[in-house]
């Protein structure tokens, strides 16, 4: 957001903004607004070198496409404002469970995931003495409803792995894991031929491609999710896995063959590969990282209860 | 749907997200070696609200990172999802379609609508082809003269009518079973008559589920035994699945070639009492039905009046399934797992959802092709071809409607009628639906 001093103009523009999002409302006043549109404005636009010159008018259409209304309640909740947050509650509270039953499926776990969501937003852990809401990291980007569900599925995605990390011996031989089949050698397994040729197969789809085949194959997401996620119709993503699917074969095969195998080789190659498939999609999808994912600036909630269901998003 | 290779899996998966860091992730998310997008970021993709390049910067990112790509499916509003079915073959069959390329599933098969269609023809093929070389076999309606003589010498029973079996057994093969079959009825009679007199009873002992009708008749249970030439232990040939019998039923009926043995009411009043005609027959041969229904025939037709036929006559109606549908029947099993309904085709080596609500499911319960399903808060959902459409229900009675957790469904019923469901919920309340579930009682 450009000065409102620089010109009239802008100043009208930052004005209407302040208006429309009903901040006044919450005891925000427009200076404050156009702050915290000034700091959203630095965070989308400045980082990236190409757009540092980003007109005043393209820096408007960004402001006004906000979630105005959302951002000044999200704002003034963090900065306490006691009405704001009478609305916050009364508009989200009761969805925020509903958000964590969704997510967990489990009726203790989303409790539980509800209450440190809600604790985080009202900034219960002071650090440095300060309260600090994490409502603060609203941005007005999308709905406010879904950032909180989407902040929601991140500790819980976090939560998820620090638990699974934990489970206990015995836990594993509850569900068998000790009697899995071992996962063949990587290096052994696959030929570094056909490694390469999938590479190079899978680098030249569009990433919205890869998305959708990772989605799809990997994480077992149905055509629906991926479609809703894609803001397409469940349709055209039935179609383009198949086009997917037919294309990466047809070029995982030429890239064999142009490495030096015949067609049957590489027919083979692929084929043996498919046979060898052992494989929880579900367990295996979730990517041991050792830094936790979603790192959090505010605070980290410890896994309060990592026992029970701790897997209870494994497939059989 | 198309598979694809194992090690497309292998590159998608090893992919990491490090490689690929879209620009604009906010600094305070910038880890030395993660960049997530925000949730600010995420949410706006998924509501479809960034800008072209902010989008493509973000795919890039969720392409190679799973963990993203999960907080967007698991962010996603759980309103849409209520009650998503497995919309078709081809959804159903994804799990298999990964793992069982050797084993050349035919539903996988199936799912390719161009193949759908060449069964179609296929199909067409065959029977153009049967019409062409045997026209007047099946035109002969009534049973072949073997049959005839049987049925003469049987009377004054009215003599069953065999409908043209499907199956490939010709008049031959049949006169074959009959005159084994001769021999059979007097080694049954002999043994009943043993049994009989030692007071021992030969009860079946098959633990029957709801719904199964167990034979009583102790001379069919001889009989059987004779029959399946299985060790005289009892009702064995009774011990079939009980869904499987059902399905058979249905198979039968369905396709019009149900040899329909009923007795009809003779002048021999011992073989009134309750006629019932369920399938009692194991996954068997359709030929060693037909041998059951001779013997059975012949059988009262030589001993009219004898103490045996009384009680409950159990008429065996012989099953002359499709294999497909005891397939079909037997491989399909359910689980719950993390509140999410899943079925398996392959006997559970590969599983996927079947249904998903927008509360943890906790129970099922199958009978045939209803399904039911009970979850948290008074969810209930019940598909009745399957579990490929689903339907929410709303059990109430005088303004008060089932709210509890579903902990527990039974459903019972024969293959005909509406099925009683009992549901077991929270607060030890018990809803209980006599009609498939359009009205309830509370307990």
């Amino acid at each position: 957001m450009p000065k409102p001093a620089e010109s009239g103009h802008a100043a009208d523009v930052a004005t209407d903004l302040y208006e429309r999002s009903g901040a006044a409302a919450y005891g925000v006043g427009a200076e404050q607004f156009t702050a915290i549109l000034d700091e959203i404005l630095r965070k989308y636009f400045d980082p990236v070198p190409n757009s540092a010159h980003a007109s005043a008018e393209q820096k408007a259409d960004f402001c006004a496409g906000l979630r105005l209304e959302e951002l000044a309640l999200a704002r003034a909740c963090a900065a306490g404002n006691e009405r704001a947050w009478q609305d916050f509650i009364s508009r989200y509270r009761q969805k925020l469970h509903g958000m964590a039953l969704h997510i967990t499926r489990d009726g203790a776990h989303a409790a539980e995931l509800a209450d440190s969501l809600f604790a985080d937003l009202y900034g219960v852990n002071a650090r440095d003495g300060v309260r600090r809401s994490k409502l603060v990291f609203y941005t007005g980007r999308g709905s406010l409803e879904g950032w909180l569900r989407t902040v929601m599925a991140q500790e819980f995605i976090n939560r998820y792995r620090k638990q699974r990390r934990t489970v206990s011996l015995e836990e594993q031989t509850d569900e068998g894991v000790q009697f899995a089949a071992a996962d063949p050698d990587p290096a052994r397994a696959s030929d570094q031929r056909l490694e390469a040729a999938t590479d190079e197969a899978l680098a030249e789809l569009s990433s919205e491609d890869r998305f959708t085949l990772a989605s799809y194959y990997l994480d077992g997401r149905t055509l629906a999710e991926i479609a809703r996620a894609l803001g397409l119709h469940e349709s055209s993503v039935s179609r383009r896995l198949d086009r997917l699917a037919t294309g990466l074969r047809k070029r995982i095969l030429a890239g064999l063959r142009a490495q030096g195998m015949s067609h049957a080789q590489a027919t083979e190659a692929l084929e043996a590969d498919v046979r060898d498939m052992r494989l929880n999609l579900r367990s295996r999808l979730t990517q041991d990282y050792e830094a936790t994912t979603f790192p959090d600036s505010s605070r980290k909630v410890p896994a309060r209860d990592p026992g029970g269901g701790s897997n209870n998003r494994q497939k059989p | 749907m198309t598979g694809v290779p194992k090690i497309v899996y292998d590159r998608l998966r090893a992919a990491r997200p490090e490689r690929a860091l879209p620009g604009r992730a906010l600094p305070e998310r910038t880890g030395p070696e993660l960049a997530h997008p925000d949730a600010n970021l995420l949410t706006a993709f998924a509501e479809q609200a960034l800008s072209a390049a902010e989008r493509d910067g973000v795919l890039e990112h969720l392409a190679l990172c799973g963990d993203c790509r999960e907080a967007i499916a698991l962010a996603l509003p759980a309103a849409d999802i209520v009650a998503t079915p497995v919309a078709a073959a081809s959804e159903a069959v994804r799990a298999t379609k990964i793992t069982t390329k050797a084993e050349s599933n035919w539903l996988t098969a199936f799912s390719r609508p161009g193949l759908r269609w060449a069964a179609l023809a296929a199909g067409v093929a065959v029977v153009a082809a049967v019409l062409l070389v045997r026209p007047g076999k099946l035109n002969q309606a009534p049973p072949p003269p073997v049959n005839q003589q049987v049925a003469t010498a049987a009377q004054p029973v009215p003599g069953p009518q065999i409908a043209p079996s499907p199956i490939p057994s010709s008049p031959t093969g049949q006169s074959a079973v009959l005159t084994k079959s001769d021999e059979a009825r007097q080694k049954a009679e002999l043994q009943l008559s043993r049994k009989l007199k030692a007071g021992q009873i030969v009860t079946p002992s098959h633990q029957a589920e709801p719904g199964i009708l167990i034979a009583g008749n102790k001379k069919d249970s001889a009989q059987a035994d004779n029959l399946s030439a299985a060790p005289a232990t009892g009702a064995r040939a009774f011990a079939y699945d009980a869904s499987t019998s059902r399905r058979t039923t249905e198979a039968v009926e369905a396709s019009g070639a149900a040899p329909a043995v009923a007795l009809a009411p003779s002048a021999e009043g011992n073989l009134m009492a309750r006629n019932e005609t369920p399938a009692i027959e194991k996954a068997k041969p359709a030929l060693q039905g037909i041998e059951a229904n001779e013997q059975q025939k012949t059988e009262t037709a030589a001993a009219p009046g004898s103490a045996t036929s009384q009680a409950r006559n159990v008429t065996f109606a012989a099953k002359l399934a499709s294999p497909a549908s005891q397939v079909l029947a037997h491989n399909v099993t359910w689980t719950i797992t993390a509140g999410v309904l899943q079925r398996s085709l392959d006997s559970g080596q590969s599983w996927q959802n079947a249904l998903r609500a927008d509360r943890p499911l906790l129970c099922y319960a199958r009978h045939d092709q209803d399904v039911w399903a009970g979850g948290q808060a008074g969810t209930l959902f019940h598909s009745a071809d399957g579990g490929v459409t689903w339907a929410q229900v709303r059990p109430s009675i005088r303004a008060q409607q089932l709210g509890s957790d579903v902990t527990h469904i039974d459903v019972r019923g024969d293959a005909r009628g509406p099925a009683q469901i009992v549901v077991s919920a929270g607060n030890n309340e018990i809803w209980s639906s006599a009609d498939g579930g359009k009205t309830w009682e509370k307990k």
